[in-house]
This record gives structure tokens, C-alpha cells and sequence, in this order.
């Protein structure tokens, strides 16, 4: 079973590398749509998923990339350069909401997130070295979508395999530990503070490499695309369809959002109803399989066990 | 205050609005003591091992471990020194397995294991707690007797010299208090020091060597077992005035 998974996961990951060899352009960049929501679900999953901090404040960090990208390409950096920078500062954003928020608990941090995350919005919409609301264009110049398509399947790929090592790791039972009981886990020596702050940083440095290459391939960002919080819920509900804290529901639940996605924007009339539709799909869930479709999986394992008279245990969520 | 005690409370008090959970308490624990902490519900022992390990702060008083102090400490910086304590009410992590439970403490506690080296500890610990077979079984599968035990499996995981366990036995039928009996011996014969608190008179007279008595947040005795029981003040406490 083990093996099966590892196989699946490398010819999926072999596949989309090599894609372009065969793919026309439209279906490229709809891979490339998956590998960004694939990027945006895993990483938010280190720290909402994995720790069950839930922050609804993601846009800032993808926005903080995409900025940095921008402004500094605009001087004159070639914008492949300007990606650990972005990530840098993401980083140390996080910290900036993290040591406060953080010494709040369960709803009350996600409300805090949210404020956040609306105050650098309209920070970003006022002041003027942003562009304010209308936003930046990148500087005029070559433009290679394979370099940036590459550069997004192998973050994609990355991401994954980040998560699948940081769940086995001592790290990972940490945060498992404060997400089931943080005192149980403080009393066992578990820094949560420390522990959350660092999941924290490390999925926000993701989301902001996303947000440079997004940057370079749309050539144009503004605070009502990338600071939006529909982006912030977009993050969050991809890896709530898939299954919290396992390393394969955000990859499913960026498939359905992405697939979803470009759908109902191609349909006219559906154009504005995806919240709506999103809005539902999370409360079904919420209120009948809060582990999402990995959850499912596990059902319906457990029933075809049944079924078959095998008595065997619960599959590894991976 | 001996210069040789591992655990030193002086003054410590605890106060909730307006209750006095603890008021002024002192004490000392020895190295190798079995040190029992009787009295009635509500009378301040689970909040004295809360200060002690620093769940809570207390509101006033000084508590040193080997002499440095460590109250005002958070509870995972505590833990790393090497005090550690057990929940009466159990706090598994219920998704986990037996196994990860233990690995966590191994990890994060004062031994600070990775790897190979964690996984001979978990091992260690949950032969000696009689978890062995339930090592990969989910927690919030377990007993109530094996999630007490589990409890202790945790805490032992963190290597402490100082392990404050809150009523381990309670819910436990007489032959698994047999165990745990024989079980508390061989930690404090492994070098631990114990603190614990007990409703189980019989086990805790039988284990420990010195017993401290509180009543509403005040210290009302302290001793050896036998001449704890007799005092006047803990036998008020326990049955009434007549």
C-alpha cells in the first residue's frame, strides 16, 4: 500500500514536469492553476491543518510575494531573483501577526487573523510606492511561461513533500500534540508558541514564493486581487474539502477548487456564484465529514473491509 | 530550607478571584521521598501541582527546584528542567497512537530525543507502564485503567528526577491498583523523586514516606504517614467535628 502511494504520488509529479512536452497551452495553464492552489492549500495545512491554528489571513502573504516581486522587478532586479526575498519577508510578517495572535485561542485567533489581514489590504489600496487600488504592472520584457510554469510544479512538488516529512517528523507530533491538547502538550514540554510561530512562518515564506511567481505570470496584481479575502477563504477551504491535517486532502481539495473554478468562471452566469457554491460545500463538511473527502476515503475503506471480512485497521492518513 | 531538597515551596498561595486556593503553603521533598499529598475535594492539590509545574501562576510564594527557582516559569520550560506531572483527568491525545502520545514527551521533554534514540525510550517506557501491546492502538481507544497509565508512560518519557502524579489510581480496580503501587515504587527506585496526590488512603500510607494534609488551601499536617492519620486536625478534616 505503502509503495502503491509512493508510486502514484511520483507518476503524478513525472506527469506534470512533463506535461508541456504534449500539452496544449490552455490545459497548461490550467496545471499551472492546480500546482498555485496545490502550493496555497498545502502550505496553509502546515499551520491550519496540521497545528488547527485556522488563519483566514493568507492573502497577506501571497500579497507581501507578489509586492515584493513587483516593486523590486520594477527597479530593475530580475524577478527570479526577487523570490527568496519575498519569502523572507512573509516570514518575518508572520512573526509580526503570529506573537500576538497566537496568544489567542481557537475562533478568536481567526478573528484576528482576518483584521490583519484587512488592514494591510486597505494599507495597500492607500498608500502610493503600491500603486494603491489600482495596482502595479511588471516592467515590459521577455516572459517565459514554461520557466514559470516549472518553477510552480517543482514548489508544488516540494510543498508535498514538505508536509509528508514535517508529519513524520518530531515537528509534526508537535504540532499534531497542540492541535489535540495544547496544555496536555505544554505539560509534556512542548513550546507550543515557538512551534505554532514556526509553522507559521514557514507555510506564510510558501505562499509568498506562489505570490512572486503569480506576480511574473499574470504581470499585473492589485490590492483587490491579491489582498483579497476571498483569496484568504479560497486557502482555507481548499484543505477543509480534502481533509485537515493530512498531506493528500489539500492536494484533492485544490484539484475539486481548480477544477470547480475554472468551470463555473467559463459558465457566465455562474461567474459570481462560486462563493455561494463554496459556501455550501463547506458547511456539508463541516456538518457531515469534518475530515473531507480524505475522511470519505476512510469510510468507505472501512466499509469495503467490512464488506470483505478483512479486519484491517484504519488507514494511515498520508 | 535544606540545602539538599529537590523540591523547596515556601509561601507559596494561589488565589481565584475571591478564593484562596492555596494559602501560604510550605514545604520540602528529598531526594528519593514518596511524598503524598492528601485531603479533601477541593482543598488546593491539584493547584499546588499546577504552580509547581507552572500551568498556573502562582500569586505569590517561591518554589525552587534544586535549588534555582522556577516559579513563573511556563510549564514547557518546567518540563525541560525535569518536574513533571500527570493529569487526574486524563489529556491523551486521542489521535495519536500510544506510541506518537509517548513520542511527544520523549522528544520535548528533558531528555530531548530524536529519532532512533526517542523510539528506544517509547519503547522502554511503555514496557515498563504495560503499554507494550497497545503501543500502536489509538488512544481514544484505550481504557480508562490505560489512559492513567498512559498518563504516567507520558511523563516518565520526559526523563524527570521530580514526577508529581495526580491521582493515578482513582478509577483503577484493586488489582490494577496492586500494579500501580509496585509500578510508583520502581520509578522512585529508578532515581525519580514522586510527589503524589491520592484519595486511595491505603495505597498512598503504604507508598509514601512523608504525607502533607491540606483543607481549603491551608497546610493542616505534615509527616510520616502513621502520625499524619492521627492528627487531630486531619481527622477534623476528613470526618467532622463529632
Amino acid at each position: 500500500m505503502k509503495a502503491f502511494k509512493a508510486s502514484l504520488w511520483a507518476a503524478s509529479a513525472i506527469f506534470v514536469l512533463a506535461a508541456p512536452r504534449f500539452l496544449d497551452r490552455g490545459t497548461l495553464n490550467d496545471l499551472w492553476n492546480l500546482a498555485f492552489a496545490v502550493i496555497l492549500a498545502s502550505a496553509w495545512n502546515l499551520l491550519g491543518g496540521f497545528a488547527g491554528q485556522v488563519s483566514l489571513g493568507y492573502s497577506v502573504f501571497l500579497g507581501i510575494g507578489a509586492y515584493t516581486t513587483v516593486l523590486l522587478s520594477l527597479r530593475g532586479v530580475d524577478p527570479f531573483l526577487t523570490l527568496p526575498l519575498g519569502a523572507i519577508l512573509a516570514a518575518a510578517f508572520s512573526f509580526v501577526i503570529g506573537l500576538p495572535a497566537f496568544r489567542l485561542r481557537g475562533p478568536y485567533f481567526t478573528i484576528a487573523t482576518i483584521g490583519v489581514a484587512e488592514a494591510v489590504r486597505v494599507c495597500a489600496s492607500s498608500v502610493s510606492f503600491t500603486g494603491g487600488s489600482s495596482g502595479l504592472r511588471m516592467p515590459a520584457g521577455s516572459f517565459d511561461f514554461n520557466l514559470n510554469y516549472f518553477s510552480m510544479v517543482v514548489l508544488a512538488i516540494l510543498v508535498v513533500a514538505l508536509a509528508a516529512y514535517i508529519k513524520r517528523s518530531a515537528f509534526g507530533r508537535a504540532l499534531a500534540a497542540i492541535k489535540q491538547d495544547i496544555d496536555a502538550a505544554e505539560a509534556l514540554g512542548v513550546n507550543s508558541t515557538r512551534f505554532k510561530l514556526a509553522a507559521h512562518a514557514l507555510s506564510a515564506a510558501v505562499v509568498a514564493l506562489a505570490g512572486s511567481l503569480y506576480a511574473i505570470n499574470f504581470q499585473y496584481i492589485a490590492p483587490g486581487s491579491v489582498f483579497d479575502f476571498r483569496l484568504s477563504l479560497s486557502i482555507v477551504l481548499m484543505p477543509i474539502l480534502g481533509g485537515v491535517g493530512t498531506v493528500i486532502g489539500p492536494v484533492l481539495g485544490a484539484i475539486i477548487f481548480s477544477t470547480l473554478q475554472i468551470k463555473l468562471l467559463s459558465i457566465p452566469a455562474l461567474r459570481d456564484s462560486f462563493l455561494f457554491i463554496y459556501g455550501g460545500l463547506l458547511i456539508l463538511v463541516m456538518l457531515y465529514e469534518p475530515h473531507g473527502l480524505v475522511g470519505v476515503g476512510r469510510r468507505l475503506a472501512a466499509l469495503a473491509a467490512s464488506a470483505f471480512g478483512t479486519n484491517r485497521r484504519i488507514p494511515d492518513a498520508g | 530550607m535544606p540545602a539538599d531538597a529537590v523540591i523547596s515551596v515556601r509561601g507559596i498561595s494561589k488565589r481565584f478571584g475571591g478564593l484562596l486556593a492555596l494559602a501560604f503553603i510550605d514545604f520540602d521533598v528529598m531526594p528519593g521521598d514518596i511524598f503524598g499529598i492528601i485531603g479533601p475535594n477541593g482543598a488546593g492539590k491539584t493547584t499546588l501541582f499546577s504552580c509547581l509545574v507552572g500551568a498556573v501562576e502562582p500569586t505569590s510564594g517561591e518554589i525552587r527546584f534544586r535549588g534555582e527557582r522556577i516559579e513563573g516559569l511556563p510549564n514547557h520550560a518546567v518540563v525541560k528542567r525535569g518536574v513533571v506531572r500527570t493529569h487526574q483527568i486524563v489529556r491523551p491525545f486521542r489521535e495519536m497512537t500510544v506510541m506518537e502520545n509517548v513520542a511527544v514527551a520523549a522528544h520535548f521533554g528533558a531528555g530531548r530525543r530524536r529519532g532512533a534514540d526517542a523510539a528506544r525510550r517509547v519503547r522502554d517506557v511503555l514496557g515498563r507502564t504495560g503499554l507494550a501491546a497497545e503501543a500502536h492502538a489509538l488512544a481514544g481507544t484505550l481504557t480508562i485503567g490505560q489512559l492513567k497509565r498512559l498518563e504516567i508512560a507520558r511523563a516518565l518519557a520526559t526523563e524527570p528526577q521530580v514526577i508529581c502524579l495526580d491521582e493515578v489510581m482513582g478509577g483503577l480496580n484493586p488489582a490494577e491498583i496492586v500494579g500501580a503501587m509496585s509500578l510508583i515504587r520502581s520509578i522512585r527506585d529508578s532515581g525519580v523523586t514522586v510527589l503524589m496526590i491520592e484519595h486511595h488512603v491505603h495505597a498512598v500510607v503504604g507508598l509514601s514516606n512523608r504525607i502533607l494534609v491540606l483543607n481549603f488551601g491551608q497546610k493542616i499536617a505534615e509527616g510520616p504517614p502513621q502520625a499524619v492519620l492521627k492528627d487531630p486536625a486531619v481527622i477534623t478534616a476528613y470526618l467532622g467535628d463529632n
